[in-house]
């Protein structure tokens, strides 16, 4: 109830913190919460043993010398880009490069804040020490193997506690003279400087340990490469460059985040990330040769008129006063965008003709005083510059040099079907449970017809049907690359799963929120777009993130059609190879651990998601 | 009412049309008038499958073949660490490029399943089929394949540890009782089954989803017996038998007979002629001794048969819509039968000498029409 009052903020009431869960001494601890009663000793000495033996099983399958590990370290390259011409590789760092400039700006910008105590972090290193120490004892190591272990995990404690003592003593050193909390405030450090002491370590490993050098000689007769000892450095050399951009990229961002206003600093950014991954796509694959004569006297003239005849459009029809003639015109335009659709006209102008009726028609929705109908014209010219370079740049002759189709798979392939069914479902899940609520008649029954079809067939038969029986259909002179007609099937069966959680969210949406919305006079769209989406868009972010995972993994499907994904390589293209025959557990439970890195940290974004929005505090 | 309806209308024709476009490679500019002349000239030569001509006239158009293997066939069609394709089946696909093309580096690998293989030819997908596939009855006539010359002759055979009492001279009689491991959903299965029976052996098979895990079942003991095509059981038992044990492979004379080769659409004689004559030029050369390293030397002063397949006086081959040099690039750039089948082969512990697929000379079936 105070917690209640202390939000609304008229009312004079002080927030009470929750009272502090008393801190227990770990013998207490453990008597408490392990050994509480006779049964309770029983479960933890049972479950104990339990864990030690799956500990000791597992450890002695990683480290018994039958086992090949060097077929996952020389298949590296395989599991990641299958046969991306390793001379092209340098369009891969670009990316990699990319993405981490945005990550870093982004970490710096949205969680600069966070800190965590020194105190907490040397427990941690206490803690991975003694469980280091612990497995080593488990593991059927020889005795010098065992001394190593033990006395890296001594070093790791040591360093924990020297950490923890330290900064505790300094901590109450400084606590005699000012308050407790001066001295919490003294002892914490920032996770952004932990995430680059890891990493920084990490990369430096690779110039120090020698870790090996794997690799692959492609002769009349091939052979496997393994040389102990050393790090080849096209592996070590981009790395260091690659932790030096990340770094160079936060202090940006930190100095952005002080200098530019927050708001407008994280809207850019969202928008890089979601333009990131077709761009950095084309990159890889295309990098289209744009043939500038063309391009400047068709491609840019076509942009032009539409920006400029749209812009002057739309800010007419998002004036409050237009009324009923704007709407009489946009429908005009949709007629207009079908019959530019339907003639045989370059592509470009028929899809931005379409776009500009979506926009005339929604204009309406977001009508408003000069700054709403600014943002919106800039909404358009943003969204038709980036669909004109898109449609530009498919129909330009590709610079990369690829055999055909069989030159990506592996990780790779994994990441392209998941990020891109993932970023084209999501909008068409939402459209999907708009229509599916909506009181129209033939949108529902459209909506739900779809919805039900597509949950009521397999996957496998869609991802099939697309890739077999989809280019059988298409008109002559187009052509679908496996890939693309894979990625629509799958984010249109996606779209429907989807549709069905944000159907969730909306009915969540009580009645009050729509007749409150409707009481201060918004139109239908403007309740949906600002009142109804958000509150429901909120409530099924875990359904909405287990989809994601679920779409990541799924992904291996992929295999079906003879596609070469992660996880069939490792399952099946590597254990037939004639060096590595009968490698197939290694590798799949090196895969697993891939799958599982990436699945736990889209959870925990999640969570951290759900913190930020306060989804199941309410 | 009416401007909700076409929002949504056009929202989703929108959405639909983006997709569309985005997926496609190239859009429908081809209907466009003239000022697309320019943009149609930039736009990467789409190759049109004529209807009537031959996929040899398509192929040497296109300057590349795409050739369907399974890319996880130990020997046969391995993916390397690097991506690219080795084995017997990968280089008689340079071999077919080198013949039709004149590089044997102009080869697109299309990775195929067992299922979708015969599919991925009759939709053009594919030129021609290397993918260690058995010619039978019906693949040739109902399904619509045709088959070249055999490249490898193979058999489904059985395997079993020396201390279970069985040798080189065992029969399939011999298996009663025994527990059987092989791959589900392969012919394998079907092959076992009817041999045992007609043997009049009571056998337990037991399937599996993957080949390591049959082997990871009979070297624990699992199972007694594991069976599939012979030069599979053969590369497993030089890679994986352990030291404390020993394996046999029986019986001596295959259960089933696996002639393996390249396939291909039927009723395409031209396209079928230089397939075929490809392989029988590495085994005609393979006779005489013409080797890559050799090749040179040898066409510099061959005579008669040798001559002709080098491209000289009486040569065939710019009959057959192929250069003149064809098959010497074919020698030059991927070797002769011989080179193939060891440089693959060797290293999983299969030999020609005495198998049944040394030459017609040294007593195997491998036997070629003469050149002439």
């Amino acid at each position: 109830m105070s917690e209640l009052s202390s939000t609304t903020g008229n009312l004079e009431v002080p927030y009470t913190p929750p009272p502090a869960t008393p801190h227990l001494a770990p013998r207490e601890w453990v008597r408490a919460n392990l050994f509480s009663t006779p049964f309770n000793s029983v479960l933890t000495v049972m479950s104990a043993l339990i864990l030690a033996t799956i500990g000791r099983g597992l450890l002695s399958f990683l480290f018994n010398p039958i086992r090949q590990w060097d077929a996952t370290a020389t298949n590296l390259r395989l599991l990641m880009t299958q046969a991306y011409p390793e001379e092209q590789y340098l369009r891969v760092w670009v990316c990699t490069a990319v993405i981490l400039i945005l990550t870093g700006l982004s970490l710096a910008v949205w969680r600069a804040g966070s800190h965590v105590p020194v105190t907490k972090v040397g427990r941690n290193l206490l803690a991975t020490g003694a469980v280091v120490a612990l497995m080593t004892l488990l593991a059927p190591f020889s005795a010098s193997a065992t001394v190593q272990w033990l006395v890296a995990a001594a070093v790791v404690a040591g360093a924990g506690e020297t950490l923890r003592r330290g900064v505790g003593m300094r901590a109450s050193a400084s606590g005699a003279g000012g308050s407790d909390e001066s001295g919490d405030q003294v002892a914490t450090i920032s996770t952004l400087t932990l995430i680059a002491i890891a990493l920084g370590g990490l990369v430096a490993s690779l110039w120090v340990v020698p870790y090996g050098h794997h690799s692959y000689l492609m002769d009349r007769t091939p052979r496997v490469l393994a040389e102990p000892g050393t790090v080849a450095m096209t592996t070590k050399l981009p790395w260091t460059i690659m932790l030096l951009i990340v770094v160079a990229a936060t202090f940006l961002g930190r100095s952005m985040r002080d200098r530019l206003p927050t708001n407008a600093t994280r809207a850019t950014l969202l928008v890089a990330w979601l333009l990131a991954p077709p761009t950095l796509l084309y990159l890889v694959l295309r990098d289209p040769s744009f043939d500038m004569g063309h391009v400047l006297g068709t491609d840019l003239p076509i942009f032009g008129a539409y920006a400029i005849g749209g812009g002057l459009l739309l800010s007419w029809l998002t004036r409050p006063t237009t009324g009923e003639i704007g709407r009489i015109v946009a429908a005009v335009v949709l007629v207009v965008g079908f019959c530019t659709f339907l003639t045989p006209m370059r592509m470009i102008v028929r899809i931005d003709m379409l776009m500009l009726a979506s926009f005339a028609l929604a204009a309406p929705t977001f009508a408003g005083g000069p700054r709403a109908r600014r943002r919106y014209v800039t909404g358009w010219l943003g969204v038709l510059g980036v669909s004109s370079w898109l449609i530009t740049a498919i129909n330009t002759p590709s610079t990369v040099d690829v055999p055909g189709d069989f030159f990506i798979g592996g990780l790779s392939l994994t990441f392209i079907v998941a990020v891109f069914t993932i970023v084209v479902s999501f909008p068409l899940g939402i459209l999907l449970a708009l229509a599916r609520t909506s009181t129209m008649p033939i949108f529902r029954l459209l909506a739900t017809w779809f919805i039900e079809f597509v949950r009521g067939v397999p996957l496998i038969t869609i991802l099939i049907f697309f890739s077999i029986m989809v280019p059988l259909f298409l008109p002559r002179g187009m052509e679908l690359g496996e890939v693309a007609a894979v990625v629509i099937g799958y984010a249109l069966f996606s779209s429907a799963y989807l549709a069905e959680n944000v159907r969730g969210g909306l009915q969540s949406v009580t009645r009050g929120q729509h007749e409150a919305a409707e009481a201060v006079g918004m139109t239908t769209g403007q309740k949906t777009v600002f009142i109804v989406l958000p509150q429901a868009l909120r409530v099924s972010i875990p359904p909405l993130v287990g989809h994601c995972i679920g779409v990541f993994k799924e992904t291996s499907l992929l295999a079906i059609i003879g596609l070469f994904d992660v996880l069939y390589i490792a399952r099946v293209v590597m254990p037939n190879q004639t060096e590595f025959m009968g490698s197939t557990r290694e590798n799949v439970l090196f895969v697993s651990l891939i799958y599982w890195i990436f699945a736990y940290q889209m959870s925990k974004a999640s969570m951290r998601l759900e913190r930020r929005t306060g989804l199941g505090e309410r | 009412m009416k401007s909700k309806f076409l929002k949504f209308l056009a929202l989703f024709l929108t959405i639909t049309v983006v997709a569309a476009a985005c997926g496609s490679d190239s859009d429908g500019d081809d209907a466009a008038p003239a000022t697309t002349a320019a943009a149609a000239a930039t736009t990467t030569a789409q190759v049109e499958v004529v209807a009537e001509g031959s996929l040899l006239d398509v192929v040497q158009a296109r300057g590349t073949l795409n050739c369907g293997v399974s890319g996880s066939a130990v020997a046969f069609s391995e993916t390397q660490a690097d991506g690219s394709v080795t084995g017997i089946d990968a280089d008689f696909c340079r071999a077919v490029a080198a013949a039709v093309i004149g590089d044997a580096g102009a080869v697109n690998f299309v990775a195929l399943t067992a299922s979708e293989r015969f599919t991925a030819v009759q939709t053009g997908d594919v030129d021609v089929l290397m993918r260690n596939t058995t010619w039978t009855q019906s693949r040739d006539s109902s399904v619509g394949m045709d088959f070249g010359p055999t490249t490898y002759y193979d058999g489904q055979q059985l395997m079993a540890r020396v201390a279970d009492g069985f040798s080189g001279s065992s029969t399939v009689a011999d298996i009663d009782g025994a527990v059987v491991c092989t791959n589900v959903g392969t012919t394998t299965e079907k092959n076992i089954a009817e041999a045992a029976l007609l043997a009049g052996a009571d056998i337990t098979l037991l399937g599996f989803e993957t080949s390591d895990e049959v082997y990871d079942t009979f070297i624990n003991g699992g199972c007694d017996i594991t069976t599939t095509d012979g030069s599979a059981l053969v590369g497993r038992k030089v890679k994986m038998q352990p030291a404390d044990q020993e394996w046999v492979i029986f019986p001596a004379t295959p259960i089933s007979k696996e002639p393996l080769g390249p396939t291909y659409g039927q009723n395409d004689s031209a396209w079928a002629d230089a397939v075929n004559w490809t392989v029988y030029a590495m085994i005609i050369m393979d006779e005489y001794g013409v080797t890559s390293a050799n090749v040179d030397a040898t066409c510099a002063e061959a005579e008669a048969e040798v001559a002709r397949l080098c491209g000289g006086d009486g040569e065939l081959q710019t009959a057959m819509g192929l250069s003149a040099d064809a098959f010497h690039q074919v020698i030059k750039q991927v070797g002769s039968y011989g080179e193939v089948y060891d440089r693959n082969l060797n290293p999983v512990g299969l030999y020609r000498e005495g198998s049944a697929n040394a030459g017609w000379l040294d007593g195997g079936l491998i036997y070629s029409p003469p050149a002439r």
